[in-house]
Parts: structure tokens; sequence; C-alpha cells
């Protein structure tokens, strides 16, 4: 049909009369690790509980592989690995039970289970029981799950919740390494933003259950750059002013410092060549970048679609 | 496919006492009527002189009812229990495996425990009987049939306790709903034999026994059937 391993077409779930999530179009590509980002109640594990069939949405179609959800679902689910939220575990059993009981259901090769082990570094714990497992632990016995069936498709939601520095570090290496080592398609979802600039190669961003950005995280970091300023401090500011509207640049005068929308590097040197002409001093130019941060909480805090 | 999923189920209730519960159960049943028995050994040989057997399982039957409605309720929330305690739903269900399977399999499973109960009560029963000296003429047929015909005309409230367990994740409701059952069942002699808490009883005694068994059986699949189904359409949060 297509090449997108997700896509999702108006997906909607509506919750007591109010939608956690509306009209979502999300397309994810083969091989890439695919950032879902929104603060916390916006509608990310909603969305992903919809993804695996967990609840039935209000309206819109969910694809994967191609296929509709709704009628290939357990044939979808032999290809998808998933963590939902908090870890899901058996909180009596040893790590290598806690596979096991998954691995009978979806008939893995039992060597699997040492596998997928190793890959999240649990195998000296892998006889103790569960429950006295860190958080950390758990959340990576979360991942050796959802990696035992040998999925095409690894969907994570929140899975560095919790965790310290380290932990965090760890996951996020251990995530990075799945679309180049085990050609894994990931669906990783965060409410940090940072979580996500250091692994993502595609971000969507959603506000209020609505998808308000949708692309790669280098447009992301163009966006910021461009909704940037520069500040220019001149001898005579006033009159500085009057040349540069002169030109037909938008500038605003603030402390005695000249404000000036991101413009290209051309205009900058044809703007700063005038004043030097007309005997203004130019003291400095600085340029002021909105950083990524800054442009996810514009776009998540006041709504505007960048 | 359900195969599948009672093995992992199998595996998963290692250590959480239900296997105790279910040996404990018969245990406590034939321990009950080894008091009865030892201690009123001569009244009790005077007045069913020759067919101590038979008064064995009448004194028996009194308790089975209300042993079996506590083990079909502990097992089936004890069984819901281990996915609950840690949401472990959401993981289950993600996988490939159609809820109805997973349905199923927990049902199923209820039934082997409370079988594996039900053997013990009738080898418990035969060697109560041999070790009080009521002979060898063991009947046999009787012994299982009021080991199995009551649990079978328990089905209906093993799926619907089950449903309950597995749909409710606060498991206050299904266990006070069970034990519930279990006390009113005691006094519910007096109402009409076809109430359902009777049918385990009247399923051993009585003139029609086959039909509260049979209504049992009809019933417990058509609960279990609708549980299923309600089950696979439910949203998972």
């Amino acid at each position: 049909m297509n090449n997108w391993v997700i896509e999702t077409k108006g997906l909607s779930k509506l919750y007591r009369g109010r939608y956690a999530v509306s009209n979502l179009n999300l397309k994810i590509k083969k091989g890439d690790i695919y950032g879902f980002l929104g603060p916390n109640g916006a509608g990310k594990t909603t969305t992903i509980r919809m993804l695996l069939g967990l609840i039935k949405p209000s309206k819109g179609s969910v694809h994967i592989f191609g296929q509709p959800l709704e009628k290939e679902r357990l044939s979808i689910l032999r290809k998808v690995g998933s963590l939902v939220e908090y870890p899901s575990y058996y909180g009596h059993l040893s790590a290598i039970d806690n596979l096991e009981a998954i691995r009978r259901i979806i008939d893995a090769p039992s060597a699997k289970i040492d596998e997928v082990l190793n890959i999240v570094g649990l195998s000296k714990d892998a006889r103790r029981p569960v429950k006295g497992f860190s958080l950390g632990m758990k959340q990576r016995l979360g991942i050796a799950s959802a990696l035992l069936g040998n999925p095409e498709l690894l969907i994570l939601d929140e899975p560095t919740n919790g965790l310290d520095p380290s932990g965090i570090q760890e996951i996020r290496e251990l995530i990075k390494q799945m679309p180049k080592q085990h050609g894994i398609t990931v669906l990783l979802s965060s409410h940090l933003l940072s979580e996500i600039e250091l692994t993502a190669g595609t971000v969507g961003i959603i506000r209020h259950g609505e998808l308000v950005f949708q692309d790669t995280i280098e447009r992301l970091h163009r966006q910021a750059h461009e909704q940037g300023t520069l500040s220019l401090v001149v001898s005579e500011p006033e009159q500085a002013v009057a040349v540069l509207q002169e030109q037909g640049l938008g500038v605003s005068l603030m402390n005695n410092v000249i404000l000036l929308k991101h413009i290209p590097d051309a205009a900058i040197a044809q703007a700063v060549k005038r004043l030097v002409e007309r005997n203004h001093a130019v003291y400095r130019i600085e340029e002021k970048r909105q950083s990524l941060e800054q442009l996810f909480l514009q776009i998540v805090g006041e709504g505007g679609r960048p | 496919m359900m195969l599948k999923a009672f093995s992992s189920d199998l595996l998963k209730i290692r250590g959480k006492g239900l296997w105790f519960l279910i040996a404990l159960g018969p245990i406590g049943l034939v321990a009950m009527q080894a008091l009865n028995f030892g201690l009123r050994y001569d009244y009790l040989s005077q007045r069913h002189a020759g067919r101590m057997w038979e008064a064995l399982l009448g004194n028996m039957l009194m308790f089975v009812p209300i042993a079996l409605y506590l083990g079909v309720t502990l097992v089936s929330s004890l069984l819901a229990n281990v996915e609950h305690s840690t949401n472990a739903w959401k993981q289950l269900l993600a996988l490939p495996i159609s809820r109805g399977a997973v349905f199923c399999a927990k049902f199923a499973l209820c039934v082997l425990l409370l079988a594996v109960s039900c053997c013990l009560l009738a080898i418990g029963t035969v060697v109560l009987g041999l070790s009080l000296k009521f002979g060898m003429d063991i009947p046999f047929m009787a012994i299982l049939k009021l080991s199995f015909l009551p649990f079978i005309a328990a089905l209906p409230a093993l799926a619907l306790l089950l449903w309950l367990s597995l749909t409710v994740k606060n498991q206050a409701l299904p266990v006070t709903f069970g034990i519930m059952s279990a006390i009113v069942s005691v006094y519910s002699v007096n109402l009409s034999e076809w109430f359902p808490l009777n049918w385990p009883l009247f399923g051993y005694t009585g003139p029609r026994q086959e039909l509260f068994v049979g209504a049992g059986f009809l019933c417990g699949a058509v609960i279990l059937l609708f549980g299923a189904v309600h089950f696979n359409k439910k949203d998972v949060n």
C-alpha cells in the first residue's frame, strides 16, 4: 500500500464527552525513531493504547505495516513489541520466568530469553524475583519483554520515566541502536524534549489530543533558528532605526538595543554596510537563538501552530 | 492458542499460594469430619450401624457447597490478582493472542485447580473412612459423585466470579460477592431447589440430580461465553 510502518487517519478517542485524542494523523516511516512528544495528559498513552488495540478508537483508523489494525490485530501484534507506561511484571517471578511467561504465548525460541537479557544487561540478576528490582531494572526487563518476539516495530511509552540520569542514558543508548543493529522501527513517547531530541529522527508533538507538529528533528531545529532575533547595539540608535526601516526591515528599539527578526545573512550584511556608511558605530551584533525547549513550550503552551 | 495462555498462566501462579489453597480446602473438609467422627465415634456408630460410609458422606455433604463457593471465590480472585497487581493486562493483551483465549485459559485453569481439589476430597474421604475402619466395601461411585457433581453444578458461580474478578480491579467486590454466596448457600436450602445457590447440593442429593448438574454445566457455559464476549470488547486502561 505505502511505506509507512504506522499510519493513522483521523484517529480519535472520546472519553466522557471529551476528546482525549482527536483527529490524529500519524505517519511513521520504516527504520526511523519517531519521537512522540507532549506534556502529561496530552493523549500520548491513549494514542499508544489505540495503536496496540488495547482500547478501541471512537473514530478513525490505524494501519500498521499497511494492514488495518482492527482486522489484522493478531498478525500485526506478532511483529510489535511494546512497553506501555509503567513496566508490567510479575513480581513474585524471576526475570527469566517473567520472560518465559511471555515466551510461552508468543512461541519464541527459548534461547531468545538469554539473548534479550543480555541486550538489556540483566543477565546477572536474571534469577532474582523481580519485585526486588530497581525501577530502572524493571524498565529494562520491560524492554527485554518487548524485544522477545523479534519485533519489527517497537512501541515504547515513556521508557525513561522515573529513571536516574545514568538509567536514562543507558536506555537511550539501547533505543538508539535498535534501528541500526536490528532494523527495528521505534515509536518513543516522552514528555521531555531533551529525551526525544537526542534519539529521534522525526518528531510528532501532541497537545490536548491534537497533533500540532510532525516533521524531522532538523526541521524543528531550523524552526527554532528562524524564530530567533538579532540585536544590534549602535551609536545614535534612533537614527539607525530609521536607516534600517528605509530598507524595509522590521525593527524595534528596546533600551537602546535594536531588535531585528531573523533575516538572511545577505540582508544583515547589507544593513550593517548601510549603517557604517551613515557613520554609525556598530558596537555589537548578537544573535539570540530560540532554544528547542522554548519552541516546544511555545508550541504546546500557546498552541500556536509554527 | 488457549493452550499457550494456559501454560503461561500455570507458570504465573507459582508461589502465589493457589496450590496451597487448593490442598487446604479438601484437607479442611476431611479434617472436620475426622474430628466429628473422632469425637462422637460411639454415638455415630450406634446410630448409623452398618451405614457408616453413608453417614460420612451425608455429614460431608453439608459443607461441600460452602467450601465450593469459597474455593471458587478465592481461586478466581487470586488468579485475577496475578494480572491486576502490577497492571500486567496492558502487556498481556498487547501480545499476539486473542482475548477470548486469555479469558478461557483462565477459566480452564480455575477448573483444573478446583478439579484437583475435588480429587483430593475423594481421596481424603476414602482415607478417612478406611482409617475409621468403616470397612472395605467402599462406595466409590457415591464418593466420586459427592466430590465432582456439586462442582459441576457450581460452574455458573465460577464463570460469574471469574468474569467479575477479571473485570473489576478492586477485588473487594468479587470477594464480598463470593463470600455472601457461600454464606447464603447455607441458609438457602429452604428456598426452592431451583435457587441457583442450591444446585450444588441438589446435584448430589435429590431425585433429579442430573437436572441440576446439567443446568450448572449449561448455565456455566452461557455465562462463560458472555464473559468472554465482554472481556473481548472492553478497553484496557
